[in-house]
């Protein structure tokens, strides 16, 4: 069995995939953690508070085996999104659950021996815990080994989305291994030392970088206490951390904008009517925006909502988080620089235009952002979304239109190709239209099309 | 000295620091609990404070 890609850093075990479902491998040498995972009730109480993965042990297989230690097969997550894809109050969830999982296996006897939000997947509308081998016995008197990498990797990009900008998050797709303390320092603003939280956790720690951990001959002497008081004071630090409110190109976009109540009102009754006699499971919203069209659609279908406006997904994460709309999954892409596969060979994570894939695809008043503004030719654009899914829903937007107006205001018009038989002709290559229908009394039209 | 350092792990001194964090932070909960202690003693239990917290939950 070839393990993931993603999975090299522990020899205590390894993911791997096998007939489409991902299994875990638990070599014999984790046994003794193992036990006292499952054995302590920390298993029970935890997968009970939907904070860790299920998973249940696979005792009889013929098609694989292995000689010792045992196999899991986890609950299977059905789409994998990374931490640099995440808004910040998604982080924040992310951060506050490592710390619940870290305090209630302290109680426990058991510690967290990494702290990477890459452990972490957005499921069902919540963020879960899905490395089971992450847990280790505590060893009394030991601090917290994760504590630098929780710092790095959850912390940093916090506080820079929260003392800089909402768009920061990316940076940690240049450092997933965690945003290093002394670049991080270096990019806080001053004000930030006058934090007491930060002063200790970031400006404070690039001080002790490179000194020695102990002196010769002392002991572990980090009481059980202190490592409570610590993970007390980060949870409540993390809890106290928001975003730095700036104002973006598409805060209001339906309800601010030229565009009113009848055009939202005509399209949506034309989305609900194309949807209609379609069959699907998996859906994608392009350019979700406040995710009113993401929102259309019944609990049990998934909806991935992207959007490259870290305030929109932000907002819309919180508004399912507190609407219990479980079944919508925001993601911050700019699709003009999609997540790129990283990691070690470029195999660890994924790009996101390999995991995108679904039934039915949302591209609502998307197109001429793409070809206009960012220069991106039709045909082009057709062939980024056919791989996608069986079905498109997508609108055009003429440049009649108010917005695109606006948007060649302050340049050279340089799309002669631009008009509705163009894109209709592009299209008519990789798509066959099923249904076309005027968008209220606008010059928009609204296509429901099928991948040839 | 630089070529050493090199072979350091950074996370060095990550120990002292959990040390004096867990120090600073103690003191810190130590008068929060007794400031909400006064508190209570002069004005009662707060409700709104627990509100918030069954919310969260």
């Amino acid at each position: 069995m070839q393990p993931h890609p993603a999975s090299y850093r522990d020899t205590e075990g390894f993911i791997f995939k096998h007939d489409g479902n991902m299994y875990r491998y638990i070599h014999p040498n984790y046994e003794v953690h193992y036990a006292q995972l499952m054995n302590s009730g920390l298993y029970e109480e935890l997968f009970k508070k939907n904070m860790l993965v299920a998973h249940r042990e696979i005792y009889e297989t013929g098609s694989f085996h292995f000689s010792e230690g045992r196999v899991l097969l986890p609950e299977q997550i059905p789409f994998i999104s990374y931490p640099y894809e995440w808004s910040f109050d998604m982080w924040k969830d992310a951060a506050l659950l490592t710390l619940h999982i870290a305090q209630a296996a302290l109680h426990k006897g058991m510690m967290l021996k990494d702290a990477t939000p890459f452990n972490i997947q957005f499921f069902k509308g919540r963020p879960i815990f899905i490395d089971t081998l992450s847990f280790e016995n505590y060893v009394a008197g030991k601090p917290w080994i994760a504590y630098r990498q929780f710092c790095e990797c959850f912390l940093a990009p916090l506080l820079l989305m929260h003392y800089c900008h909402p768009g920061t998050h990316k940076l940690f797709s240049v450092y997933p291994n965690g945003i290093p303390m002394d670049v991080l320092a270096n990019l806080l603003p001053n004000r930030s030392k006058w934090n007491m939280n930060t002063m200790l956790h970031v400006h404070l720690q690039v001080k002790f970088a490179g000194k020695p951990n102990q002196k010769p001959g002392s002991e572990n002497n980090f009481s059980k206490q202190k490592l409570e008081i610590l993970l007390k004071g980060l949870e409540s630090f993390v809890q106290k951390l928001s975003l730095k409110k700036i104002k973006t190109t598409w805060d209001d976009y339906y309800t601010g904008t030229i565009l009113g109540d009848d055009y939202l009102i005509a399209k949506t009754a034309l989305v609900k009517t194309f949807i209609s006699d379609l069959e699907y499971g998996h859906v994608i919203d392009l350019g979700a925006n406040d995710g009113h069209f993401s929102s259309l659609f019944a609990p049990g279908i998934q909806v991935i909502a992207t959007d490259a406006d870290p305030n929109c997904i932000n907002d819309l994460y919180l508004r399912s988080r507190q609407d219990g709309r479980a079944n919508i999954l925001p993601l911050v892409i700019d699709f003009t620089s999609p997540s790129p596969a990283i990691g070690w060979n470029n195999a660890e994570r994924e790009s996101i235009t390999s995991r995108l894939k679904a039934d039915l695809v949302l591209a609502l008043a998307l197109v001429h952002h793409l070809a206009i503004a960012k220069n991106v030719p039709l045909h082009l654009i057709a062939g980024w979304l056919q791989p996608m899914g069986e079905h498109l829903i997508i609108e055009f937007v003429p440049k009649t239109d108010e917005k695109v107006k606006l948007l060649l205001q302050n340049r050279k018009d340089i799309f002669d190709k631009y008009d509705l038989e163009n894109f209709k002709t592009i299209f008519a290559n990789t798509y066959q239209v099923v249904k076309e229908e005027k968008v209220g009394n606008t010059d928009r039209v609204l296509f429901l099309m099928k991948r040839k | 000295m630089q070529t050493i350092l090199l072979y350091i792990d950074p996370g060095s001194g990550s120990y002292i620091l959990q040390m004096i964090i867990a120090a600073v932070l103690g003191i810190s909960f130590f008068f929060k609990n007794f400031w909400l202690a006064i508190k209570t003693f002069l004005f009662g239990k707060r409700p709104g404070k627990d509100e918030e917290k069954d919310k969260a939950e």
